[in-house]
């Protein structure tokens, strides 16, 4: 009897345990204070630890707010956030892409900051590309972005001169002949960090939309004027045949499975003397042992015939989710870090695009390797920024299907008239079943 | 037959106890048999009847199949109020796999049928068999499946051969005996991600350590582009398996090496077998048991382990190192996940089929050796448990 009697308590026991350690918190407490849950996606250890500073700030501002920072991985990142935003709850600020903007709000993930940002000051310090992206073609506001990635070419300075070289490349075509010249397999010396792995698309594309600059529709970078795809236009075959030259002539031949951590380390260990890469680039190769500051600066990305080039411009930023039971507080948290020395902070160390207006006149902007991007900046009509519609929900399949392509075409699998005929099939079919 | 259904599922969830639980059962039969087991006469008759108890392994089929061996024991008889103290105690870990295991698995499975896709989750009907014929038709399909065969196949083979060998030679006593073994243990303990990522910049053309050595012996000119290139891509990622799986069939099989008496091997010696004789005689048959079983474990662990294959290539160059899990996680990547619970469906689907044809194969041959072998499972288990 009594044996049978403890087994019931034991089991109440760990019935009790079980259950206790299920219940998710709400996050409200006796006294008031509230605790926001907030989970980055991009994440790497500089900028948790930026991240962590600002919230710090962010809390001795507000007493009564406490934010409790979660960093998964950034490879499963966007992953565990569409599972913590399905289940509904325990996520209040969030970390939202453009390319997972459009599906989350899709699937009502997101709450609409529109209301609740209407009278707020700091719209007006927002450079207008920011507050392009912060509002979609309905004028809802689901993450307002903290910064921006763009392409610009970092180049060994001294291997360019050592050819014979005045001036870094300019074009694409410029580009095919500096970095031949410096390719000496022998010497185990390479022209250009190819990207033939994980996002080659991306440069790919960023050749095509140069060479049809003059023709290409600004809301979405992968169609032209006249409603077809740029992948249909002539100049698209021309730009392709120029970058599949510079992989075989001027790149190593490994490149065909290189992403970006390979790339920026043959670029940052002497190997390959270009490389076309976002701007976070500078503080890692900052720290390069084998190059010098004084051995590589940048240069504005590269232009197809008609002297213009298309910036790729992609972005993130701080969002909020539609399941948060503390609205307020995560719009607080929100516009701390799009406003004033928070964001000026975040954008600086992480080496971004800056979303402020008063970047232009900071001196930090215009020195070294940021010359270029101000550069590019001045000139919109030469540095055609385009959106891109990173926002399809078919975004990753296409990412998918158009590097496997890639990779086909440079093991000599398929012809790039072949890949072309793909690709403009592929847009004109989704834009249809849309 | 449920025995297939129980080792694919426990697998995923990294519980090493899944499988062996029919260990427990047989230990006493197989040690009390083994001294009397040269006479196969007897054992034989005990195995016929085993193998599906065996394989199921409660804790009543157990004891029972112990009967040929040792005169009849009591069978336990639960009354009533036994049965339902027995029933209690099982009831939080029923819950429990019930909630954590079974519920997710048929959640998960009747999104195969529907239209589930993340990025636009307002439409989830019900498409019946759409994702399995998409998936049946898809190009890269038959390159996933070839390439599935190659890595089981390609990783196992090498894997067993080589961790037989350094089981046998760990078996043997000397200095830092210890040292050895743990050293050769090690990987077992890191992640597969992790190594691919090591195994990734080691295969590197330009900067990797591999063309380095290669160059430096003489034995290449000019870098070979490993993952560059599909044929040396898939060579790489076997490689970086190879190595990290030889470490667990070293485990397994040093473990029942141990349990074999040393008097069988004096007994050998004196009868005048040499090294050759001894092994295909007396080591392997003593272990046949708890070899298959060690294989039956690896082909489904293997089939499941996309960790290394991702971290590497990604499933490139051109998609041309796709295992069929790899391919089901790109998949799940794209936010469709109808189709990939497809994926995960034809998965156990595949892992079933080949258990049973690997359980009932083994049976049969295992007919005269059988008890024996599945004796040394348990020591086995307890080493893998420390290990791992």
């Amino acid at each position: 009897m009594l044996s049978r009697r403890r087994t019931a308590t034991a089991l109440c026991v760990a019935a009790a345990l079980v259950l206790s350690g299920c219940a998710v918190g709400g996050g409200g407490a006796a006294d008031g204070t509230v605790t926001l849950h907030m989970v980055e996606s991009l994440t790497n250890p500089t900028r948790t630890a930026v991240l962590k500073d600002l919230i710090a700030e962010f809390e001795k501002q507000n007493p009564k707010i406490k934010v409790d920072l979660i960093s998964p991985p950034t490879d499963q990142a966007d992953q565990k956030i569409q599972q913590m935003l399905q289940s509904g709850s325990g996520i209040d600020t969030l970390e939202v892409r453009d390319i997972t903007s459009g599906p989350w709000s899709t699937n009502r993930w997101l709450y609409d900051m529109s209301k609740d940002l209407k009278g707020w000051a700091g719209w007006n310090q927002l450079t207008d590309n920011t507050v392009k992206y912060a509002k979609d073609a309905k004028g809802r506001t689901y993450y307002i972005p903290y910064g921006f990635y763009g392409l610009s070419l970092f180049y060994r300075s001294d291997l360019v001169t050592g050819a014979g070289f005045k001036n870094p490349p300019a074009s694409w075509d410029d580009l095919l002949e500096q970095a031949t010249a410096i390719q000496n397999p022998g010497k185990r010396q390479y022209g250009y960090a190819f990207r033939g792995g994980t996002n080659a698309n991306s440069n790919a594309v960023a050749v095509i939309e140069a060479y049809v600059a003059d023709r290409i529709d600004r809301e979405n970078g992968f169609k032209l004027t006249d409603g077809r795809t740029i992948f249909s236009a002539p100049e698209a075959l021309t730009a392709l045949k120029t970058y599949f030259a510079l992989f075989k002539k001027a790149s190593p031949p490994s490149s065909v499975a290189w992403g970006y951590p390979e790339m920026v380390e043959g670029f940052s260990n002497g190997s390959t003397a270009f490389l076309l890469q976002d701007p976070e680039v500078i503080a890692t190769l900052g720290e390069s042992k084998s190059i010098s500051r004084q051995q590589w600066t940048t240069a504005p990305l590269l232009t197809g015939p008609s002297g213009k080039a298309v910036q790729p411009v992609a972005t993130a930023g701080w969002g909020i989710a539609a399941g948060s039971k503390h609205k307020a507080e995560a719009t607080k948290l929100v516009t701390f870090l799009a406003e004033g020395d928070a964001a000026t902070t975040f954008d600086k160390k992480n080496s971004l695009v800056p979303i402020l207006k008063s970047a232009a006149d900071d001196a930090y902007y215009k020195t070294g390797a940021w010359a270029s991007y101000v550069k590019m900046t001045e000139n919109p009509d030469a540095y055609i920024t385009v959106t891109q519609p990173r926002d399809s929900s078919w975004w990753t399949e296409w990412i998918q299907k158009s590097d496997a392509d890639i990779q086909k075409v440079l093991l000599g699998k398929m012809t790039p008239e072949q890949l072309l005929t793909g690709w403009d099939s592929y847009w004109t079919a989704k834009w249809k079943s849309q | 037959m449920k025995e297939p259904v129980a080792s694919p599922s426990a697998r995923p969830e990294g519980e090493p106890g899944g499988t062996p639980t029919p260990t427990t059962s047989t230990t006493d039969a197989a040690v009390e048999a083994r001294p009397d087991a040269g006479p196969d006469a007897g054992t034989d008759a005990g195995t016929g009847l085993r193998p599906r108890a065996g394989g199921r392994g409660s804790t009543a089929t157990a004891t029972a199949t112990s009967a040929p061996a040792a005169p009849r024991p009591r069978r336990p008889v639960f009354t009533g109020r036994q049965g339902l103290t027995v029933a209690a105690f099982m009831a939080p870990a029923a819950l429990f796999v019930a909630v954590f295991i079974y519920y997710p698995m048929i959640a998960g499975s009747q999104m195969a049928f529907r239209n589930w896709n993340l990025n636009d989750l307002t439409d989830t009907s019900w498409v019946g068999l759409k994702n399995f014929r998409e998936i049946f038709t898809d190009p890269v399909f038959g390159t996933v499946l070839s390439n599935t065969g190659i890595w089981v196949v390609g990783s196992i083979v090498p894997q067993f051969v080589i961790g037989f060998a350094i089981a046998l030679w760990l078996r043997r006593r000397f200095r830092f005996r210890g040292l050895y073994q743990a050293m050769i243990f090690f990987p077992w303990a890191i992640s597969g991600f992790l190594i691919g990522i090591l195994f990734r910049w080691m295969f590197n053309s330009e900067f990797g350590v591999v063309n380095d050595l290669l160059e430096k012996a003489g034995l290449i000119n000019e870098p070979i582009p490993w993952l560059a290139d599909p044929k040396t891509a898939m060579v790489a990622v076997l490689i970086a398996n190879i190595w990290y799986g030889v470490t667990f069939f070293a485990i397994m099989i040093l473990a029942a090496l141990q349990s074999i008496p040393d008097e069988i091997y004096e007994a050998a010696e004196i009868d005048g077998a040499g090294k050759v004789r001894t092994l295909f005689r007396i080591t392997i048959p003593s272990i046949r048991g708890t070899l298959s079983l060690t294989v039956l474990l690896r082909v489904i662990w293997i089939f499941n382990f996309p960790d290394l294959i991702f971290a590497m290539t990604g499933g490139g160059p051109s998609n041309e190192t796709h295992i069929v899990t790899t391919w089901m996680i790109t998949v799940t990547q794209r936010g469709d996940y109808g189709r990939a619970s497809a994926i995960g469906l034809i998965v156990v689907a595949m892992l079933l089929v080949f258990s049973v044809f690997h359980l009932t194969a083994t049976r049969e041959k295992s007919a005269t050796g059988g008890k024996r072998a599945t004796g040394r499972k348990p020591r086995t288990r307890k080493t893998k448990g420390t290990v791992s």
